[in-house]
Formats: C-alpha cells, structure tokens, sequence
C-alpha cells in the first residue's frame, strides 16, 4: 500500500510519499507561499535529482494536483499513475476533545475539525483546505486524520484543568489539549524498543525542544502530562513564545503600551522567548555560538533556557513519583550537545549521569547518552511525525476495509 | 468572485492606511499616485507605520518585509485593468472623484468592481459618471483602517446586487471585518452621527461651558469612547470635518449640521489637528499627543 501525507499550512503544504510495504519514502516535498502568483513546489524524489517549480498556484486544491503531476510524472515522478496511491493522511494540529486517536475522515470527522477552527484559527482551516483538496483530486482513496493533540487526550482531570471558573472549561472548552502529541508518542515508544522494555512498566519525560517546544510525562505508555497548554503558548521557554508567565502581566502591558489583543499575541508568540532575551536570535545555535563566546545576553537566554527546561523536568519526575526515561528529540533536543549537558549536569539528584563523550555523537538513529551508572536511561530518539501519520493510516484504511 | 489583486488610487493618509491593510493580509496591491515623488512619500508612510507596528511587536521584520513586497507603486490608471477591485481614496470633492471614476471606467473592463472610500457623498452622482454604474459602490473603511473591523458599504441607486455580495463577503470573509450596509443618504451612518456629536462638543467648548481636556474626559471615561469628540476632530482633520458638516447642511438644510463657528477659525488659521501638529490638542510627529 501506498501513503501519501499531508502537512497543510495556510500557505503551504508539505508532502511524503510512502511505500508501506517496507515504510520508504518514495518522495518527498514542500510547496510553499500558496496563494501567490510565484508559488515554488520543490520535489524531491527518492534517489533522483531535486526539482524546483515556479509557478501560480492560488489554493490548495491547485497545490494538490500540481503534487500528483509531480508524483506521477515521467521524468521525476515516482508513480505510473495517480491510482497507485492507496489513502492518504493528513496531520490536523487541534483534535479537541472529539478525537483521542486517528480516525476516518467522513462527514462527521469533517465537522469537528471544522468546529475547532474557534480554538485552532491558525492551523485548522489549513487542515480542512487540504483534506477538501484531496477529496477532489484523488475521488474515492480513503483519507486519515492524525492529531497534534490526540495522544495527550489521556489526561486526567487534575492536570487538563485550569483553576479557573469551571463554566468557562464547560462553555468554551478552555482546558489544557498539549501538541507534538504524535512525536511524543512516537520517540517514547522507540525508546521502550530501543531499551527492549515493556513500555507500560516506564515513566518516561520526553523533550520535544525544537523552534517550539514541550515536555511530557508518559506512565505505562500514555501521556499523563504536557507543557504546552489550551494553545502551543504555554510552557517551556522558546524561540519566539514566551512559554509560561504571570497571566496579569498581558492585562498590565496592554493597558500600559495600548497593545491590542492581536498585537499582544504577536508579542507573546513572535517577539518572546529566546530572541527577546538575547537580542539577535531565536537560534538555539546562534544561542549556544554567543554563549561560548561569553556574550551576556545570548549567555542569559540559554541559562533561562536551560533553567526553565529543567525546572519542568524536575516538575514531571514529581508528577509520575520519579522517571526512568528521559528524551530528547527535536532540532534543539537532537542536535544541542550542550543543551543536554547543561540539563543533565544539574539533574544529578535524580541520580542522572551522562556520557559527555557519546553525548557528543550525531546520529539518525536512537541512542543512548547516560552512563551505566545512571538512574535513569537518557536517549535522543530522532522523532519522525510523518512516519506515525503513514503507519496511522495505513492501519487505520486496513482496519476499514477488512 | 474571490478579490486578489487591488488597486488604491489616492496614496494620501486613507489609501496609505488601506494599502497596507490589504497588503498584510496577502493581497497584492497596486497603489496610484500622480507621480513618482507622491508615490515614494505615500510608499515611505506606509514604511513608517510598519516600523511602528514592529516596535509594538504587532508584527515581526519578516512580516514587515512581505507586506512591503505586496504593494507595487503605479502612476498609469491604465495598469489597474487586470485588478478585481479597485478603490478610490482621494480627497472628498466630487468633481474630483466623478472625473476619477470616468477615467477608471474606461481602462476596467465592466466585471472589475470600482469603489470609493467616501465618508459621505453621494454614491449614485459618482456612478453616473460611468457607463456601468452597477459595479460602483461605497467602501468607507475608518481611520486607523488596521484596528478599526468596520466597513460601511454604500450601496448607490444603481449598485447590483451581486456587485454588493460579493464586496460584503470580500469585506467579512477576506478583511474580516463587519460590513454595515446603508442606502445612500449624505454622511450615512458614521459620518452623520460622529460629526454631530463633534459639532456639539464644539458648541459646548465655544459657549465656554467646559475646557476641551474636560469635554474629552467626560465622553472618554464617561462613555467608554476610546478618544474624546475634540481629539477625534483632530485626528480626522479639522478640514475633512468641515467639509463633511457643510456638505450635510447643504443636504439636509437642517440647522444641527451647521458648523461651529470656532471650526471655520481654527482651519482658516491653518489648525488642522494631528497631521499640523496643533488642533484642539498638540501633537509630535508621529501624531502623539503631547
């Protein structure tokens, strides 16, 4: 069976080819500023040359069927013809309450997706274009949705709510949903494989610190915790959001700067976190360039960084009553050495102790960074969310057909 | 039919404000100016209100550099011919805007929806000027056109109706803004009660009856207004508020749309509020008070 993923942006729309008879990606690709006269589809097939297209491409269902050209064109494609795709699968941000796993698309799942474009205004609707786009170009080939939020719906109670007017979680649904939620499954059960354990007998926290960032507390094998919150805002320190802070600060500034709510999301969101403390970059390399070199500002930003990151660490160790597994994955998690060392270094009351010579190893592959000593096993898992959203789908249109 | 490409003619404070609104939400704009030079003024107020913005983290450089990248500068009407809409902003004389509407009436063909940003003239006298006055109708945005989510759509006495559906949903789905609907009338909604309420206050500062920081006061903190009456005469002009009292005198004949007298002063005497630095109240240049 072949699977083709979706990742749709507002204006833009990643793409992976699979061939799950061995999970290899066929192709791959990205067409970005959709919309424009000047979109750029860039394609890359597996093993063949890179192709970049210029061209205008309005909406998404134009983005979609340029995609298919590509995939099943006689120099560059990867396909006899367009039949040869079995299902596909979209990756949706906000699945709300309504899904707490993968699920068909139909008339229904259609509708709820729809519904969450008021908690989601940002990424839904791209969701929705994207999947009304295949249903048109690709008529009768079964389509998955896979969630952000999905795998965090096991929450208990006493960690979704926030303590505030509970007609406020019963009318409007504001509660904590937490994303990433299809990497953190995903590296957490690499990890149990990787350590050859049964994932239910593990409490794992996972660091999925990339441009965004999140933590979550996993105990036999479902996610009892998050730090990203009602939106991706809440949390850990990152590259442009702020992550937590006193909520009566955004009253206080609106009030003192005449900041409109638009404009103060924009603050909060894009003008924040790393690149507000350091000044120059919401890079964690730049960041960790300037600390080396002894910049104070860059060097400020990667302790509060560091700190906060760890703070939320010791948080989830309180939260499951210890851990075992600690993850790191994503741009920053995969590839800072010296993010990982900074936190492990202060985590040493856990009983943590790592291997500063494998920390520095860079690999594809899962691996291990703590010493035989350790407490706690500490690995970077290379996360891979299009991989879960192909087995997703495939399982899923199986599952449907037998 | 979906508005992607616009063209704004006029490049003074409302085109300026509209262009970059259209522009930052993914519109390619074509803004018209007389000539070159206006262009570049027009082009480098926009600049500065995108700086603005940046430094009220509205928006990031990014974003800043993408709305720039959207508006194209022209000084030939005859480029606007491949434009969905076009909206005219100039200043608020008629002959002016009828001679305008002409001009654009020849160069677009008859599907380009053609509107203007009046805040109070009559929709209907400035369609008879073209051959298709089914496609011209009223888009009165408000200053500042960023912030403020309202549009009144004018519909004149021979607007169509698809010409009026497709601006309304261009304006609440693309804009996403509140589109008001009105049957033409001199100064429509907005205009004819705002200006009212200004003339009033300046009866009220002329009669002596309290100083203009506590008429300000009473309105603001008293009814919720963001800005007192006296204030918003000065961001909107002293002028463009004459001009809008005694074109509704002149329509109504009605003695409440007189014009305080202290009004004609202030603009003979070149006080023209915000943009003159010196109104009611003194502003820098950035239009802060001071």
């Amino acid at each position: 069976m072949k699977v083709l993923v979706i990742n749709s942006g507002s204006s833009s729309l990643k793409y992976q080819l699979y061939d799950m008879t061995d999970e290899s990606v066929l192709a791959k690709g990205l067409v970005e500023r959709i919309g424009m006269d000047s979109s750029i589809l860039t394609h890359k097939p597996t093993g063949k040359d890179e192709v970049v297209e210029v061209s205008e491409i309005l909406e998404h269902n134009t983005a979609i069927r340029k995609v298919i050209d590509k995939l099943t064109d006689s120099v560059h494609g990867v396909l006899s013809s367009v039949d040869e795709i079995n299902a596909v699968g979209h990756r949706v941000v906000h699945g709300g309450e309504f899904f707490n796993e993968s699920a068909l698309v139909d008339k229904e799942a259609k509708k709820n997706i729809r519904a969450l474009i008021d908690l989601a205004p940002l990424h839904n609707p791209a969701a929705v274009m994207g999947i009304e786009a295949s249903e048109i170009n690709m008529p009768g080939v079964p389509q998955v949705v896979v969630f952000d939020t999905a795998f965090h719906q096991t929450m208990p109670e006493k960690a979704y709510l926030y303590a505030i007017p509970r007609v406020l979680y019963s009318k409007y649904k504001v509660r904590r949903y937490g994303f990433h939620g299809t990497s953190h499954y995903y590296v957490s059960l690499a990890a149990a494989e990787f350590l050859n354990k049964p994932i239910e007998d593990l409490k794992i926290i996972t660091a999925h610190i990339g441009n965004g960032g999140s933590l979550t507390a996993i105990q036999g094998g479902v996610s009892v915790d998050t730090s990203m919150g009602m939106t991706p805002l809440e949390g850990l320190m990152m590259g442009t959001r702020s992550g937590d802070l006193d909520p009566a600060i955004v009253p206080y500034v609106m009030n003192k700067e005449e900041l409109s709510v638009s404009e103060v999301n924009s603050m909060l969101n894009k003008h924040s976190g790393l690149l507000a403390i350091s000044g120059v970059s919401s890079d964690m390399r730049d960041i960790t360039d300037g600390w080396e070199k002894g910049e104070a500002n860059a060097t400020l930003a990667f302790e509060m960084y560091e700190y906060r990151l760890r703070k939320y660490i010791g948080s989830y160790a309180a939260a499951m009553n210890g851990v075992d597994v600690l993850i790191f994955t994503a741009g920053v998690g995969e590839n800072s050495a010296i993010v990982r060392k900074a936190v492990c270094e202060n985590l040493s009351y856990l009983g943590i102790e790592i291997d500063e010579e494998l920390n520095k190893i860079r690999s594809g592959d899962p691996r291990r960074i703590s010493t035989p000593n350790s407490k706690v096993e500490v690995l970077v898992v290379p996360t891979n969310e299009e991989l879960v959203i192909a087995r997703d789908t495939f399982r899923i249109v199986e599952e449907s057909n037998a | 039919m979906n508005f992607k490409k616009i063209g704004v003619v006029g490049g003074g404070v409302m085109g300026q404000g509209i262009a970059e609104m259209l522009a930052s939400r993914g519109l390619d704009v074509l803004l018209v100016e007389k000539n070159n030079e206006k262009l570049d003024y027009s082009y480098g107020m926009i600049e500065t209100s995108l700086d603005k913005k940046l430094e009220k983290w509205g928006i990031t450089p990014a974003e800043k550099k993408l709305t720039l990248s959207r508006i194209s500068k022209v000084t030939h009407f005859a480029e606007l011919g491949s434009c969905d809409l076009v909206i005219e902003t100039i200043s608020e004389d008629l002959e002016a805007k009828k001679a305008v509407f002409a001009q654009l009436d020849q160069v677009c063909p008859s599907h380009i929806t053609l509107a203007s940003n009046t805040s109070a003239l009559s929709l209907t006298e400035i369609g008879s000027s073209t051959l298709h006055p089914e496609r011209v109708i009223g888009m009165h945005f408000i200053y500042p056109v960023a912030s403020i989510n309202l549009v009144e759509l004018i519909r004149g006495l021979k607007t169509s109706d698809a010409t009026f559906e497709a601006t309304k949903n261009f304006v609440e789905e693309t804009l996403e803004k509140k589109g008001v609907t009105v049957y033409e009338s001199p100064g429509f909604v907005s205009t004819r009660l705002i200006c009212t309420l200004i003339n009033e206050a300046l009866h009220v500062l002329e009669e002596g009856v309290a100083s203009a920081e506590d008429i300000d006061d009473a309105m603001r903190i008293g009814y919720q207004f963001n800005r007192g009456p006296l204030e918003m005469c000065d961001r909107f002009g002293l002028d463009s508020v004459l001009a809008a009292l005694d074109g509704m005198f002149r329509e109504y004949g009605d003695l409440k749309y007189r014009p305080a007298i202290i009004l004609k002063k202030m603009v003979r005497a070149g006080h023209l509020g915000t943009k003159t630095g010196e109104g009611f109240f003194k502003y820098d240049k950035d239009g802060d008070r001071l």
